[in-house]
């Protein structure tokens, strides 16, 4: 029944003096469909991504040693444009503000991205109004947002940051103006976006965290301080990893949010590395310099995946 | 219950019990109580600038000027909005983002499926290859291959006045081939469609090849609708990375019939620079369709975003 079943159900007719001999070439014509239909159907997006995302990588790192300004030909420079970059006091400048927006506002939004999951973990009326109401932040584009806060930082007596700081009796700050107090600024905002979406990593990662743990520790008589840092921090470690290198490589991509509020001022107090780039080759038209930063920062960013793996997952023995 | 004298090793255990019981849980629902106070200001902490931008749309623009300024305004002003689309073309822009965002939508759709159900479920030699290569690519920010990226719509051959050579004219600068093809397949999604395949039952592929259904019908009419959730996860995202795009559009397009919202606003805040009312009425305008999207399909969204960890 195995063997004529399928033959009469495809309608091919077998000839019946020899049952074994169709199954071979049969399968083999599958086989040879199966992978003509596999390289037909990835090839497309294959291709796209060799020509928009491969060729590009390899015209960034040609063009990284030559000296190009868009209206004449690129020309070979060795070396130079990395030399440049290598004194470039700006450059760096705007690599270490990426350092520090992710030094400070990463473990902040992480850690309130954390009690923010473990508290909507449980059965609450209105958890999911909660949970959006936190999402929003990330759901809606950044321009928008930087559109927002622009106005709230406002150094009129009508901007809202200051209208709270009023109510505790202190004076009108110029948030964006000011560079000792524009780099804070941008942090809060990136703390403020970024919740949403490692609250909802945590939040999935907790459905895996099996709740006799809990029920066993609440026996015990653990307060929810001690549970939170027994149980839930210990057992959401990869979720945390995860949310620690995807966090560091998209804050060395934050470029709309400082284009909007600060176009990297006061006096570059708040230019990162993308904007940085930006200005390099869109106004400054020094492409091939422009070409070397992208590859510097791409080397950062491979850098950074490398090291917080090492660091998050050395002790994993524990 | 309690009638039960039975000679029990533990006789006072279920009281006891229960009595740890009973406390366990008034302390339990205590602690609910907290946790429900603390998220309810977080939470309003967290969408007060939305709320803040809405409010600042309707708004009349002299009660700004007041002191102390009411914090809720006396009345409702639909005009800044009218008087929003007045001053910059945002339906156009509109219109733009939607179109940018739906061609996003539908070419991940197409071609991040084909090659995610060719790596989850064919076997062919060069699938390693292609995966590792599609991961590689997931690692790589855009904001690193932009400029490259630029200059090869730029330099398009035969587009935009352009010799075979790719010089003497603008290529592909300022028209809906440098907003739309660029984008148009996202290795992530690719990888996120493997993802979704993966999961569906090889048996079935093989059954239908038993039953003479060809390659392209098995992954087009037996396997693709077990996925539907996961297509529309990746079109939504897709989608939402289009109508939130800006530094792309903002390089490729000068003139204003094709730009899209999110670089509407931004020019449209060299144009009304002060004027509150009327930035936030066009940043409301930008923001919302986006918002109500995601609370229509929250569930699709939160699958996808959870996988990805990226913006």
């Amino acid at each position: 029944m195995t063997t004529t079943a399928p033959t009469a159900a495809t309608g091919r007719t077998a000839p019946a003096a020899s049952p074994t001999a169709p199954e071979p070439r049969r399968h083999r014509s599958v086989r040879t469909a199966e992978k003509r239909w596999g390289l037909l159907l990835a090839a497309p997006a294959t291709l796209h991504t060799l020509i928009w995302i491969g060729a590009p990588i390899v015209v960034a790192i040609v063009l990284s040693f030559t000296a190009y300004d868009i209206i004449h030909a690129p020309e070979f420079s060795g070396l130079e444009n990395y030399a440049t970059i290598f004194t470039d006091g700006l450059f760096w400048l705007s690599v270490l503000h990426n350092v520090i927006i992710a030094a400070v506002g990463i473990p902040i939004s992480m850690f309130l991205a954390l009690v923010f999951a473990t508290m909507l973990n449980r059965a609450l009326p209105g958890r999911g109004v909660f949970r959006v109401m936190i999402f929003l932040p990330h759901i809606t584009a950044t321009v928008a947002v930087a559109m927002i806060w622009l106005w709230i930082y406002s150094p009129s007596q009508s901007g809202l940051m200051n209208v709270v700081l009023g109510v505790v009796g202190i004076k009108p700050l110029p948030f964006l103006t000011n560079p000792d107090l524009a780099l804070g600024s941008v942090i809060l905002v990136t703390i403020w976006q970024g919740i949403g979406l490692k609250m909802l990593i945590y939040l999935a990662a907790l459905q895996g965290v099996d709740e006799q743990l809990y029920e066993a520790a609440d026996l015990d008589g653990a307060n929810f301080v001690q549970k939170f840092f027994r149980i839930t921090v210990p057992m959401l470690k990869p979720a945390t990893f995860f949310i620690l290198v995807t966090s560091l490589i998209s804050n060395f991509q934050t470029f709309d949010l400082i284009y909007i509020l600060t176009e990297g001022g006061p006096a570059n107090s708040t230019s990162v590395v993308t904007y940085r780039i930006y200005q390099t080759a869109f106004q400054e038209f020094r492409v091939g310099l422009a070409n070397a930063q992208s590859v510097i920062l791409l080397l950062i960013l491979v850098v950074l995946a490398f090291l917080s793996r090492r660091i998050v997952g050395g002790t994993d023995d524990d | 219950m309690t009638t039960d004298h039975a000679p029990s090793i533990s006789g006072t255990a279920p009281s006891a019990t229960r009595a740890r019981d009973h406390s366990l849980r008034r302390r339990k629902r205590t602690s609910n109580a907290l946790v429900l106070a603390f998220l309810i200001a977080a939470s309003v902490i967290m969408a007060a600038p939305f709320l803040w931008m809405a409010i600042s749309s309707i708004r009349d623009p002299t009660e700004l000027a007041q002191v102390p300024m009411p914090l809720i305004p006396k009345d409702l002003r639909l005009e800044n909005y009218s008087e929003a689309l007045g001053r910059a073309p945002f339906a156009t822009y509109a219109r733009n983002s939607l179109i940018l965002a739906t061609a996003a939508a539908a070419l991940n759709v197409v071609f991040a499926s084909a090659c995610g159900y060719a790596l989850a479920k064919l076997r062919f030699r060069l699938a390693p290859a292609v995966f590792g290569w599609m991961v590689a690519c997931i690692m790589i920010p855009f904001y690193a291959t932009v400029i490259p990226v630029f200059l090869m719509v730029r330099h398009m051959p035969l587009f935009g006045g352009n010799t075979l050579m790719g010089v003497g004219g603008t290529g592909w600068i300022d028209t809906w081939w440098a907003l739309i093809v660029p984008g148009a397949v996202s290795p992530f999604m690719v990888f996120l469609f493997r993802q979704f395949y993966v999961s569906t039952p090889s048996e079935l592929i093989e059954a239908a090849r038993l039953d003479g259904v060809s390659e392209f019908g098995i992954y087009t009419r037996i396997i693709t609708p077990l996925i539907r959730p996961g297509l529309l996860t990746v079109a939504l995202l897709s989608f939402e990375a289009g109508w939130n795009n800006f530094l792309w559009p903002l390089l490729v397009t000068t003139s204003d019939s094709l730009r899209v919202i999110q670089v509407g606003i931004a020019s449209f805040r060299q144009e009304a620079s002060t004027d509150w009312h009327l930035l936030m009425a066009g940043t409301t305008l930008a923001a919302v369709p986006m918002i109500v999207l995601f609370l229509i399909f929250q569930r699709y969204f939160v699958q996808g975003f959870a996988a990805s960890g990226i913006k």
